[in-house]
Parts: C-alpha cells; structure tokens; sequence
C-alpha cells in the first residue's frame, strides 16, 4: 500500500513536471536554444494566476487560458526581439547567457512586484482528501494531474495534426528545406517560443493550487525541466511525459526510500548518467539539439 | 616555443609585471573595503584563468566549476580541522595540495566519460556534476556540509586580515598567470586551440585531442580546488551554500565572455569590470542589483559577442583600415 501511495504521489508530482518541462523540450529540440529563463516563465504562469485568484477570485484552473496567452505573447516578443538576435551575432551557447541574464530579470521583477514571501492558491475543493481504493489523494493534486495530462495531449495532437505543428517539425528537422518550401522560419521560432511559453505559464498555474512558491523557485524549475527532457528525449511532448512521470515516481521514491534529503541529488545523478549512456534520452526523438 | 612567444609579447609581459606589481601596493594606499574588492577582484580572475584554460582554450565550456572550489574547499577545511590542530600553517600548505589533489582526482574520474559530451551536453552534465557534489555534501553529516565548518585562522607579519589574503591571492594568481602563459605558448596549446576549431579535424591530423583534453581538465579543476582552499580559508567559516554556489560556475563563464574567450586578459578585464561594477556601483541598489545583472549579461552578449578584447581588435582592425 504504501509503495502504491509513492507511485501515486509521484505521479502527481510528474504530471506537473512533464508539463513544466515540455516548452523547455520544444525550445531546446527545435532551435538548440538552452532557455535558461524556462523556469522564471513558469514563476510568472504562478504568479498571474494567483493574481487573478487573489484579486478577483477565479479559479486557477478556469484562468489557465488566458494566463497561456499572455505568456504566448510575451514569449513571442522575447524570441523574435532577443534570443533571435542572440544566435545571430553570437552563437547558441552564448544565447544561453542571454536566457539567464533575462531569468535574473525576471526574478528580480517578480520579487519587486509581488515580494519575495511564499504564496499558495487554496481553491474551495483543496483539503478534502478522497480515499479510492485505500491511497489517500487531495482532489487539487487529481485536478493538476488531469489538467497537465490534458494539455499535453493537447500540445501532442497540435504538434502532429495541425499545419502549425507540421511546419514547427519540418522547420526543426531542416531549416534550410523549410525556407525553401515557403516557410517564415524565424516567424516559426517565435510560435514555437510562444506556445512553449504558454505551456510554461500553464504550469505554473497548476503548480499554484499543488505547492507554494516564490520568485527564488524558477532556479529550481528549470533545472527540473533540464532533467526530464534529458531522461525522457529532447522535442516531444511523449518524451517530457515520460521523463516528467519517471522523475516525480523517482523524487517521491528516492525521499521514501533513502531519505527525504536525497531526491535531488538523485535527480541529478540521473541526469547525469543519462548523458553518459544515452544522450538523446528514452525516446530519442532529438531533432536539431543533438546534432 | 616559449622563449619566442615571451620575446614577441616583451610588451605585455612587462605590462603584467607593472599590474602585478601595481597590485601589491594596493593594501598600502587604500581602505580595507578596496583591499577586500581588490581580493575579490584577483580571485575572480583567477578562477576565470583556471576556467579558461578548458573552456577558452578547448571549448569545452564547463558549467559546474563550482564543484571543484566546494571540493578543495572542504577537502582541505576537514584534513586541517581533523588531522592539522594547532598548525595553521603547515595545514594551510598541505591543505592546498589536498584540496588541489581531491579536486584534481574528483576530475580525473569523470573525464573519460563526460569529455566524450559535447557542447551544451558537456555544460549540462558538468552542471549536474556540481549539484550532486553539493546535494551530497549538504545531505552527508560526516562532510558537515549543512553545519559548517569553521577554518583555523591564519596570520602572518602583523597583516590584517583582508591584506594577507589578499597577497595569497596575488601570489596564486601570478602563478595561474604564469601557467597558463605556458600551456597557451606550447604544444599543447596548439593542440588544444585545434580542438576548439575543429576537433573532428584536428583528431585526424594526429593531435591526441583524448589526452590534452583530459590532461586540461584535470589543471584546471586543481587549480579551481586550490583556489577554493584559499577562498575557504579567506572566509574562515565554509557551509555547503557558500562554496557550491552555482553563481561562480556561472560568473567563470561571464568573466571570460565579457573580457574576451580564449585570451588571458579577458578573464582580468571582465572580473574587474563585474565586480567593481556589482560591489561597488551597484552596493547600495540592493533591490535591484539583480536586475542590472541581468541586462548587464544580455547587452554585453548583444553588443560585445567577442567581449572587449574582441571589440577592441574589430576597432582597430577598422581604424587601420581605413
């Protein structure tokens, strides 16, 4: 029972990381850009969506598509202004630095207009534990769980169904046969930007109702993302939800089994021989990053 | 090879030696606030030299050197809490070579396999090398990671405090500078810079890029460890968070980005330029310091992708130009 109660758990958790970490995925499989201000856009997705419930009462999981869309936009905007700008002058690793020295501002920004105190979104259904079947779940955790699952199967069927999607993964395969088929791609890198930003931002929505946070967090989200795009394969929703599932199943596990100090240095542990064994991670689906 | 590199550079090896010893005057002339930005100064370009001599002059950029100033940091702080009592400076001296040793050791171990990594794979890996060294130290009570470790105190001559470590900074310094003059100047520098060209290439042409790769890797973590020791003892109290801090991997890289990658006086132009700029200009706007960091970091990346020294060759090369 009690191992099902950790699979349980760290299902939840995973969810939320496979969510958080899917835009992350996209950036990094479909122009090679390492964005480093993954997280600090999760934080913003947090902290809109607690503004709106602070200030006007809606539930997070009702706001989530306008938190995507003012995300999308911003995220729109901050590729085709900066990080487009980054590659062409310098190179890709140093358009890393760009995408941290924006998550510095970020953080900063956040601090500055919401303090740097922890904050949590409690809706009406939260503290209610329903028991199925003997493992105790929060009915917030089983609506984060559900709505990361949704979105992400909806990022799956927009990316292999729609004519967004195909032009995204033909010009992430190949720029140069994309360009020449008619394809805008620096305006596709900025669609794929905005709906990894939008992601981003729904994330952190959903992360407001399952744990508190703070402006300090986005350090720890990004390297969250890091991780479950490397176990789980660069540019694929399939392989954020993997990796995001595997991750929170391990964290919940590691803290069970050998002490709650330790899921971290098991996450990176893992990250680490991922990148040894298999570099383009489980279901190595790698389009331009690892090339 | 040597020779003839230093009589070419007669110039600016002659201006080294007027900064060095410019320097060494500092803590006569000015308050103790300048001597400690003056020692923050010297460390942060030294770490920038030990940074570059694998990621300026290879191209293997590391994001995680912090893994190695945290490792020398503790390895020396617990051999001379442990073994050393009462021999600050006999434990001081064999502390470095500990803390250089372990640190020189941690590398060899991983560098088989994670210098096979390339690019952002061998930043990632490197990056999470570093956080699971300080989850571990933080986590294992026997490193007393999370409690602290308290330093024996050093003195020496009837110096303050902040100016003897900022002569062993110095010292540590001209000897990194020294070092890395050489490695630049010799065969293995050419090797190493044909690697960062084109390693593929340079391979095939019979340059043994496995083992100058390796061999780099393992001077510049010693070197970062030894660094680590001084800086340990420079604080006199070590916690995980105040060594394994994932601002200095990062700072290594900007310090060399805004002087120039792969020179040696990019590592001096960009610390001093970063730390006189965020200690001194920015120490009052506490609120907003990280902000100004931040945009700091994405103008210069936008303005100077080569950093200053780059800026300053493509003036020239357009004022003879014309």
């Amino acid at each position: 029972m009690l191992a099902l109660q950790t699979i349980a758990d760290g299902l939840v958790l995973g969810g939320l990381y496979a969510l958080s970490a899917v835009g992350f995925s996209l950036i990094f499989g479909v122009m090679g850009v390492v964005n480093l201000s993954h997280g600090a856009l999760v934080m913003i997705g947090a902290y809109l969506a607690w503004f709106f419930w602070h200030a006007l009462g809606l539930d997070p999981l009702v706001t989530i598509p306008v938190v995507m869309l003012c995300l999308g936009a911003f995220g729109y905007v901050y590729q085709r202004g900066l990080i487009q700008l980054a590659v062409d002058r310098s190179s890709h690793v140093a358009s890393m630095l760009v995408t941290f020295g924006v998550a510095l501002m970020l953080r900063n920004t956040l601090v500055l207009v919401f303090s740097p105190d922890l904050r949590s979104i409690t809706p009406s259904y939260s503290g209610h534990p329903l028991l199925l079947g003997g493992i105790v779940i929060d009915p917030v955790r089983l609506a984060a769980l559900g709505a990361s699952l949704v979105l992400l199967g909806t990022l799956a069927v927009i990316l292999s169904r729609s004519r967004m999607g195909r032009v995204i993964r033909a010009t992430a395969q190949q720029e140069l046969a994309a360009r020449l088929c008619g394809v805008n791609a620096h305006h596709v890198y900025g669609l794929t930007f905005a709906v990894a930003a939008a992601f981003a931002g729904a994330a952190g929505a959903i992360l407001g109702i399952v744990l508190p946070f703070s402006p300090p967090d986005e350090g720890l989200w990004t390297l969250n993302a890091f991780v479950v795009v490397t176990l789980g394969g660069v540019g694929s929703p399939q392989g954020a939800l993997l990796g995001g599932l595997l991750l929170g199943v391990m964290a919940t596990g590691t803290s069970q089994l050998i002490g709650p100090a330790f899921p971290n240095a098991m996450m990176f542990a893992v990250l680490v021989a991922m990148l040894l064994i298999r570099p383009s991670g489980l279901l190595g689906n790698a389009f331009a990053g690892s090339r | 090879m040597l020779a003839a590199a230093l009589r070419k550079r007669a110039w600016r090896v002659l201006a080294g030696v007027v900064f060095f010893a410019a320097a060494a005057s500092l803590p006569f002339v000015t308050t103790p606030f300048y001597v400690r930005v003056g020692q923050l100064v010297l460390f942060s370009s030294a770490l920038g030299l030990a940074w570059t001599l694998l990621g300026g002059f290879a191209g293997y950029w590391s994001f995680g050197h912090a893994a190695f100033i945290g490792l020398g940091a503790f390895a020396a702080g617990i051999f001379e809490v442990e073994l050393m009592k009462g021999q600050p400076w006999l434990g001081f001296a064999l502390g470095l070579l500990v803390g250089a040793g372990l640190s020189a050791l941690a590398a060899a171990v991983v560098a088989w396999p994670i210098l096979r990594l390339r690019g952002i794979y061998f930043a990632v890996a490197m990056l999470g090398i570093s956080q699971v060294l300080a989850e571990l130290n933080n986590n294992i009570d026997m490193f007393k990671g999370s409690m602290g470790l308290v330093l024996p105190r050093l003195s020496a001559f009837g110096l303050r405090p902040e100016a003897l470590y900022f002569y062993l900074l110095l010292i540590a310094t001209i000897l990194i500078t020294i070092l890395a003059f050489a490695i630049q100047h010799s065969r293995i520098g050419a090797g190493l810079m044909a690697i960062r060209e084109d390693e593929d290439t340079a391979r095939m042409l019979g340059v043994p890029t496995e083992r100058y790769k390796v061999t780099m890797f393992i001077a510049s973590a010693a070197l970062t460890g030894a660094l680590g020791v001084i800086y340990a003892h420079s604080l006199g109290y070590i916690t995980t968070s105040s060594v394994y801090r994932t601002e200095f991997s990062l700072n290594m890289i900007v310090y060399n980005l805004l002087g120039g990658i792969g020179t040696l006086i990019g590592p001096f132009l960009g610390s001093a330029i970063m730390v006189i700029l965020t200690q001194v200009v920015l120490g009052r706007l506490l609120s907003i310091h990280m902000f100004v960091t931040g945009a700091l970091l994405v103008l210069l990346v936008l303005v100077a992708p080569k950093g200053i020294t780059g800026l300053v060759r493509a003036l020239r090369q357009r004022w003879s130009a014309r």
